[in-house]
């Protein structure tokens, strides 16, 4: 197989934030984009969040106006996974829900022919048990992408148990080429290497808080300022979701048992109370609706 | 012999074919949006129709047989076969240290068009690409390598170099390189000719000045010194780029404005000169017009931008310690009246002095605009790159097979 501009024309299934980073990162890098919701509403508010996105970039000096047009008119909207027959590849970035992650990969498995990828951006789950759900596990791999997609090159590439190895070389030549971005080869283990490594210290530095030890502001600090964090860990909890925190660290803690996983209370209650960080405008702090820190 | 001229962007392909008996041009085009699939193919034959066509066209290797069906072709060709191109020629950004003129592609010549990647991360690509595409579809044929740079590489260290500690020019190359060469080189030998003298007695000024645009101080039929730098961004104020400014600006406001290195330089590339300035354009047509209107922010545009190039002027004429020549060229250079008019008016004290009328003649040849009293020769020269790497490749494919 011919590597070079492997994978031109892709299906992002989910319009959530890691649908629209993606969607909006692959469209500027001049690839052809099918973006899959459930309904026209989500489509049109996956859309309007990109255009939104775009503008900031613009505002910013990082983009002309017109290479925001072309990269809006290389997304197209999409409810039926049947179009998704044409792509090279498809990335899966719903929810971090196995089961509904199954379904939809079985979906993928009926319309997509068996050279197509199928990739999955989930940041913890077992990409053999997703891949287990489709009659062709080889050519299944996991994506993980980080937020915020357009800025952050790094991509954790997760092999399932039977992944094949040219599927893993051309999402490598693909990640690095095509998108310039850093790829990790990761094999298949409960939180990877990126999302076991910072949930483990978002959650001592939920502890931290919980025993009163310093402010959720003097924390991040600490990390921000002292070890050159871009953002502190509460700060990048809030960004990241709680409920995806708190669901990632379940996921470690029951796979590994170790107590180490164990959430802190803080952030079962805050999900409880549904305080989930920068999305519902405050989590450990405050944010408008642009998302900036207030 | 026939020569095809090729200037391949990441998404275009620009070509002509050069009969090199007579230097005539037998037809040229355009193949646009490259990758996709609408790309867009607009042929001219000499003397006959002009063609476009719409159809998928998705890397150079497509686009050059494209091409080269488009040459050949029985109603709208001016080839009977593909086997009449004797040799191709390449127009390529950046030449580095490695050429100081124009070359024969072989492995080594692409080896180290390859390595200057990191220096032209925009423009070398796209060149290797037309390389290679050319050696699939016309195998067997020498092509010929022309680089914007190559003309400056005569420039002392003096000029090059940047006031930083030299190992960054050790290390990484770090030093001015300059770009429009080819165009600089074709219109000081187009003056010197037209004016019946040798560019060897000749103190020469070039004002390649169009979309982006740089000035060349030109001794003895060398380039001695050149506004652009290590990249396009220095020197003149340009249609969406800023030219010179306090480098301490780049920290700064990437600091205060929480900028990304790539967002820095989106800024100072695409959302700068003319269009900051005036708010709403970088064509020079436009801010001509707000400006005769009496705009205000046209006119700060129009008068910052005049202001710049003519003080470049006046650094190169004391880098000379003199000036003969002053040539205007490119779009800007060649179209713009009002342009030149402006500039020449405030180099009096050089003794340049310009005939009105003379300036509004439109015309495609080269042309003086100055008055007999001028101490110096003003000049509009048409530039014509294409036909520079045509002669070139023609004398290097000569040279070979001689």
């Amino acid at each position: 197989m011919k590597l070079e501009m492997n994978f031109k024309k892709i299906g992002v299934v989910g319009g959530g934030v890691m649908g629209q980073g993606i969607a909006e990162m692959l469209a500027a890098r001049g690839l052809d984009v099918l973006l899959v919701e459930k309904n026209n509403e989500k489509l049109d508010h996956a859309y309007s969040m990109i255009e939104t996105s775009l503008d900031k970039k613009l505002e910013k000096w990082g983009i002309t106006p017109a290479e925001k047009k072309l990269t809006l008119s290389r997304i197209s909207k999409v409810t039926h996974f049947a179009e998704l027959g044409s792509c090279d590849l498809v990335i899966e970035t719903i929810s971090e829900d196995l089961e509904a992650k199954k379904a939809v990969f079985a979906q993928l498995d009926q319309v997509c022919p068996s050279h197509i990828t199928l990739a999955s951006n989930t940041s913890a789950l077992s990409l053999t048990e997703i891949g287990s759900s489709t009659m062709h596990p080889e050519r299944v791999i996991g994506m993980h992408f980080i937020y915020p997609v357009a800025s952050i090159n790094l991509v954790e590439l997760i092999r399932g148990l039977k992944t094949s190895d040219a599927v893993v070389e051309a999402a490598k030549y693909f990640v690095e080429e095509t998108l310039d971005k850093k790829g990790i080869m990761v094999y298949e283990s409960p939180g990877f290497v990126s999302t076991r490594l910072i949930c483990t210290l978002i959650n001592e530095a939920l502890h931290v808080l919980e025993e009163g030890v310093a402010s959720a502001q003097d924390i991040d600090d600490a990390m921000r300022i002292g070890y050159q964090f871009n953002r502190g860990p509460l700060e990048m909890c809030d960004r990241f979701g709680l409920d995806s925190v708190l669901a990632a660290l379940e996921g470690m803690f029951r796979e590994y048992g170790d107590i180490k996983y164990r959430p802190a209370f803080i952030l079962k209650k805050m999900v409880r109370a549904g305080q989930l960080g920068t999305k519902t405008g405050e989590g450990f702090f405050k944010y408008d609706k642009d998302g900036d820190k207030l | 012999m026939k020569v095809l001229v090729i200037n391949s962007g990441s998404s275009s392909l620009k070509y002509q074919l050069y009969d090199m008996t007579d230097e005539s041009v037998l037809a040229k085009g355009l193949v646009e949006r490259i990758g996709m699939d609408s790309s867009i193919l607009t042929h001219k034959p000499t003397g006959k129709e002009e063609v476009t066509e719409v159809s998928e066209i998705l890397e150079h290797n497509t686009a050059i047989r494209k091409v080269i069906e488009k040459l050949t072709d029985k109603t709208h060709g001016v080839l009977a076969s593909v086997d009449e191109i004797n040799a191709v020629g390449h127009r390529v950004v950046h030449g580095g240290e490695f050429f100081s003129e124009s070359a024969l592609v072989d492995a080594q010549a692409k080896k180290n068009i390859r390595a200057l990647i990191d220096l032209a991360p925009l423009h070398n690509p796209a060149a290797i690409m037309g390389i290679e595409a050319s050696e699939i579809n016309m195998p067997g044929v020498p092509q010929v390598v022309v680089f914007d740079t190559a003309f400056h590489q005569t420039m002392p260290e003096k000029s090059y170099l940047y006031a930083i500690p030299r190992v960054l020019y050790n290390k990484y190359k770090v030093r001015r390189y300059g770009f429009h060469g080819t165009s600089h080189y074709y219109v000081s030998l187009a003056a010197a000719e037209f004016l019946g003298k040798p560019i060897e007695d000749l103190k020469i000024i070039t004002a390649h000045i169009g979309n982006g645009g740089s000035l060349t101080a030109i001794q003895g039929g060398v380039s001695v010194d050149t506004s652009m730098g290590m990249t396009p961004l220095e020197g003149l104020m340009m249609g969406t780029r800023s030219g010179d400014l306090d480098p301490a600006i780049v920290p700064y406001v990437m600091n205060k404005e929480e900028l990304s290195v790539s967002e820095m330089n989106s800024m100072l590339n695409k959302h700068s000169g003319l269009l900051a300035i005036s708010g709403f354009s970088s064509d020079m047509r436009d801010i001509t017009d707000g400006w005769e209107k009496g705009e205000p922010n046209s006119t700060m545009a129009f008068e910052m931008y005049e202001y710049r190039l003519r003080k470049y002027i006046g650094s190169y004429a004391a880098a000379m310690n003199g000036v003969d020549v002053l040539i205007f060229t490119a779009g800007v250079g060649e179209n713009s009246a009002i342009v030149r008019k402006a500039v020449c008016e405030n180099l009096s004290y050089l003794g340049i002095e310009i005939d009105e009328e003379l300036n509004k003649i439109r015309s495609g040849d080269p042309r003086r605009i100055s008055t007999p009293n001028s101490k110096v020769e003003v000049l509009v020269v048409p530039t014509n790159e294409e036909l520079v790497i045509a002669r070139d490749t023609y004398r290097i494919v000569e040279g070979t097979q001689a």
